[in-house]
This record gives C-alpha cells, sequence and structure tokens, in this order.
C-alpha cells in the first residue's frame, strides 16, 4: 500500500488480523518482541447500564482498558529508552460514551494518560495516541499505521476518533 | 541564564523528525483530476497545505487577501507540476467568496476539495484589542471559514458529488491563549464548527476535519521575525523542536484522501505535546500585560 512504516517493527497486543494486516501493509514487520511500536486494542465491552454492571465486570472493561495499557507502555518505553531509540504507542479502543459507564471510566482515562505519557516520554523519542472509535473499516488501519509513523513525528498526546459519533 | 533565555535541547534526548518534503506520505496520483481552493493560500501554513495537495497531484487555486502574496504562493506551487490559479478574496464578504469560486472553476473546473486557513493572528494583550482589530482577526477565520464552507459545499451538493474540507485550527483551542483573544475565540469556532458541518453535511458525502495545529515556523509568522529566530524555541516544546511546515501541510491534506476517507468530524492535536505541556509548579504568573518581552513573552 505505502512504505510508511518500512523497516519498522511493530507489536500489536489484542484486536483482530485486520490491524496487523494494516501495518504490514504499510511496511512494517510484526514481531513479538523488541519493537519500534506497540499497538494495544482493547475490545469493546458489552453496553450495559451501570447499575447492571458487576464488580467483576467492571473491573475487567478497567483491567483490559487501561491498567494493562499503562503496564504494557511503560514496558515498551523502557526497552526503547534501554536501546536509546524513540518509539510509537497507539491506544484503540471504542469511543468514552458509545457503550456502558466503565467504558467511560476507561477511555477517559485512556485520554488524559495519552495527554500525560506523550509529554512524559517526548524526549525519549517516544509518541503516545489514542484512536476511540466504533469504526472498523479501512480508515481505522491506515489511521493507525499513519500515527506511528515518522509521518505523524509532530503527533503526540493526541486523542482522536473517526466517524461523527466517536 | 537570562530572563527570557532558554538552553538547547540536551544531545541525550530524542527528537523525533518527519520524512523530508519531497517523500509525501501518498502517491502523486493521489488528487488526480481535483481542484483544491486554499484560503489564505499565499505563503505560511496555507501555502504549506497547498503544496501537499499539490505533491498529490491537485491542480490548486490560491485564494488571498492580497492578489500579489497569491500569485507569489501559486508560482512555487505551480513549480511542482500542478495547474493553479491566484484569486483576491475578502473571505468575510459572501458575496466576494462567491464571485472567487466562480473565478477558480472557470480557471480550473469544479472545487472539489477546499482548505479554510485564511487567519491572523499576532500578540496583544485583550485591553488593547479595537473594535475593528477583534472583527478583522475573527470574522476572517470564523465567517471565512463559515461563507467558504458553505458555498463549497452548496456547490458540492448541487453537483451530487462528495468532496472533503480541512480547516486550519490551533492547539490553543482547549484552554484559551491569555496574549491572543481575538485568535483563541476564533480558532475554537473553527474546530466546533467542523463537528457541526461533518455532521450536516455526511450525508451529502463531504466530510470535514480540523487541524489543532502547534507552532510550525514559516517567513510571515509572528515569531518568525524574533531576533534569533526560531532556534531558541525548540527546547521549549516537549518534542524538542518546532514543526516543519510541511508535516503540517500533509496531515492537513492526508485528511481529504480516500485513504481517510471515513474520517470526519475530527480535530486532530499536532503540536509536538506543547499544549499539554504543564506542571503542577510552574514559574510564577505573570499577566500578559506585566510580561517584559510582550503579550507572549518571547517577542
Amino acid at each position: 500500500m505505502n512504505g510508511w512504516l518500512a523497516g519498522k517493527r511493530a507489536r500489536i497486543e489484542g484486536g483482530g488480523p485486520a490491524m496487523a494486516d494494516a501495518l504490514a501493509a504499510a511496511g512494517a514487520t510484526l514481531v513479538a518482541s523488541d519493537a519500534d511500536i506497540w499497538v494495544h486494542v482493547a475490545p469493546p465491552p458489552a453496553a450495559k447500564a451501570a447499575h447492571d454492571l458487576t464488580h467483576a465486570e467492571w473491573r475487567a472493561s478497567l483491567d483490559a482498558g487501561l491498567d494493562r495499557r499503562f503496564l504494557g507502555a511503560k514496558e515498551f518505553a523502557e526497552q526503547c529508552r534501554a536501546r536509546g531509540q524513540g518509539g510509537a504507542i497507539l491506544f484503540i479502543g471504542a469511543p468514552e460514551q458509545a457503550l456502558g459507564a466503565d467504558q467511560a471510566a476507561a477511555a477517559g482515562a485512556l485520554g488524559n494518560l495519552t495527554k500525560t505519557l506523550g509529554v512524559e516520554w517526548a524526549r525519549d523519542g517516544i509518541r503516545v495516541n489514542s484512536i476511540l472509535t466504533q469504526e472498523t473499516g479501512p480508515t481505522l488501519g491506515h489511521l493507525a499505521a499513519y500515527l506511528v509513523s515518522d509521518y505523524a513525528a509532530y503527533v503526540t498526546g493526541a486523542v482522536m476518533g473517526i466517524a461523527l459519533d466517536d | 541564564m537570562r530572563k527570557g533565555e532558554t538552553m538547547p535541547v540536551p544531545a541525550h534526548h530524542i527528537v523525533a523528525t518527519p520524512p523530508p518534503f519531497d517523500a509525501p506520505p501518498y502517491p502523486a496520483d493521489i488528487f488526480a483530476g481535483q481542484t483544491v481552493l486554499v484560503t489564505g493560500g499565499g505563503s505560511g501554513m496555507g501555502l504549506a497545505m497547498a503544496k501537499a495537495f499539490a505533491q498529490g497531484g491537485a491542480d490548486v487555486a490560491i485564494m488571498g487577501r492580497g492578489i500579489e502574496r497569491a500569485q507569489e504562493g501559486a508560482a512555487e506551487v505551480a513549480a511542482l507540476g500542478v495547474r493553479t490559479h491566484a484569486i483576491s478574496c475578502d473571505v468575510r464578504h459572501a458575496d466576494a467568496v462567491a464571485a472567487a469560486f466562480d473565478e477558480a472553476e472557470t480557471a480550473l473546473g469544479p472545487i472539489g476539495l477546499l482548505a479554510n486557513n485564511a487567519g491572523a493572528n499576532f500578540p496583544i494583550l485583550a485591553d488593547d484589542i479595537s473594535a475593528n482589530a477583534w472583527n478583522a482577526v475573527t470574522r476572517i477565520a470564523i465567517d471565512g471559514t463559515f461563507l467558504c464552507s458553505t458555498e463549497y459545499a452548496r456547490r458540492r451538493i448541487a453537483r451530487g458529488e462528495g468532496g472533503a474540507i480541512v480547516n486550519n485550527s490551533a492547539q490553543y483551542i482547549w484552554t484559551g491563549f491569555p496574549g491572543d483573544a481575538h485568535s483563541a475565540a476564533a480558532k475554537t469556532a473553527q474546530a466546533t464548527m467542523t463537528k457541526k458541518m461533518a455532521a450536516d453535511w455526511a450525508r451529502h458525502g463531504l466530510r470535514v476535519n480540523a487541524i489543532a495545529a502547534g507552532f510550525f515556523p514559516h517567513a510571515t509568522s509572528t515569531a518568525g521575525r524574533r531576533e534569533g529566530g526560531t532556534e531558541v524555541l525548540q527546547n521549549m516544546i516537549p518534542a524538542g523542536r518546532t514543526g516543519s511546515i510541511w508535516e503540517f501541510g500533509w496531515l492537513s491534506a492526508m485528511t481529504c484522501t480516500p485513504l481517510f476517507g471515513e474520517m470526519t468530524g475530527q480535530i486532530i492535536l499536532q503540536d509536538g505535546g506543547e499544549s499539554l505541556r504543564r506542571s503542577l509548579m510552574m514559574p510564577d504568573y505573570v499577566p500578559p500585560r506585566e510580561r517584559a518581552e510582550g503579550p507572549w513573552a518571547w517577542q
């Protein structure tokens, strides 16, 4: 498709094959360990009213939508620093208000975490961005590939959607 | 360190940089057969947008307040191998906007894409903004974006064809910008109208997005005239540098490509983390009125 990610190694956690295909189509090599790019895709939780959510369901959404993302990003950033090279982190998930209160909490927290880590790690050359959307079409893959490429070198701490109601 | 002085970016910091201007992110024919109209396209960020569209093969109508600057910009864009046309237009007047679209379409064919960049921006205390200055800055960006976007949309809807608009907004739309009240208001209006117009026109296949742009120095930017240039500003920004003007142009044009064909109503922040930089303990607050080097503190 294009060479946006030529020479880059990408590690993807979560999500389906479409994201892997999109990054590979942009020239990335998909890897399971040392990477220049870490993309985390969280599954959308079921849409339930807050009073119908058990604490276990609540916790599962926050684990996948927030905690695992922070811990994974922290580990990735440590590896980048150890190598003395920059990197790119991208979080993908559902919009804040699209599902239940669990998603609202997780995505809201993730958004402000994205802004915080983008600045905290800026001088490590590590960029951090989020796409919060319900879209699954080709734009998601293209946008993801663009954001983790050097073409987005001046984009960090950015949280965006794709469609109108994202 | 003297007050107002900054340190260079330390050598052990890693600064992410974009590919060079001659390696755009899309193929040279992605906009082939289309014409883009760029307001304020004769210089600065508008010219960067115009060049980015031209790198994708679009013919470019360059609209500016003054015809000379528009012509100079058009000549730079034409050097990239596309057809161009320079137009003088005050985007605050509906009749003038309609006439400019007519002229552009006569010269280059139907306007398929629109980039709203026309705007003004300068450091000034709110106390010192005259009614005229307020009206000029806000109406160029707010009324101008409205008039150009609606003129464009009516034409696209009449043709039964979709299209895409990209608006040049600013990184300070969520925080305010002390020392730049008129632009703070104007740029946020551009972003909020972006979302509503995207909703209004989605059923017509018209997409509307905006870039919340950080600091991209260019020959006509306020900071470009600062003594010592922009070199001393690099270390103020988390990314360790000011933006390269072509990466702004590319992202703007990218939102109009079919690669991002499902994207609409989005405001994309591109500022190297500048607007997000903060700490709970910061240097003493000095009101813009009392800043020794002017309202932005680095004039």
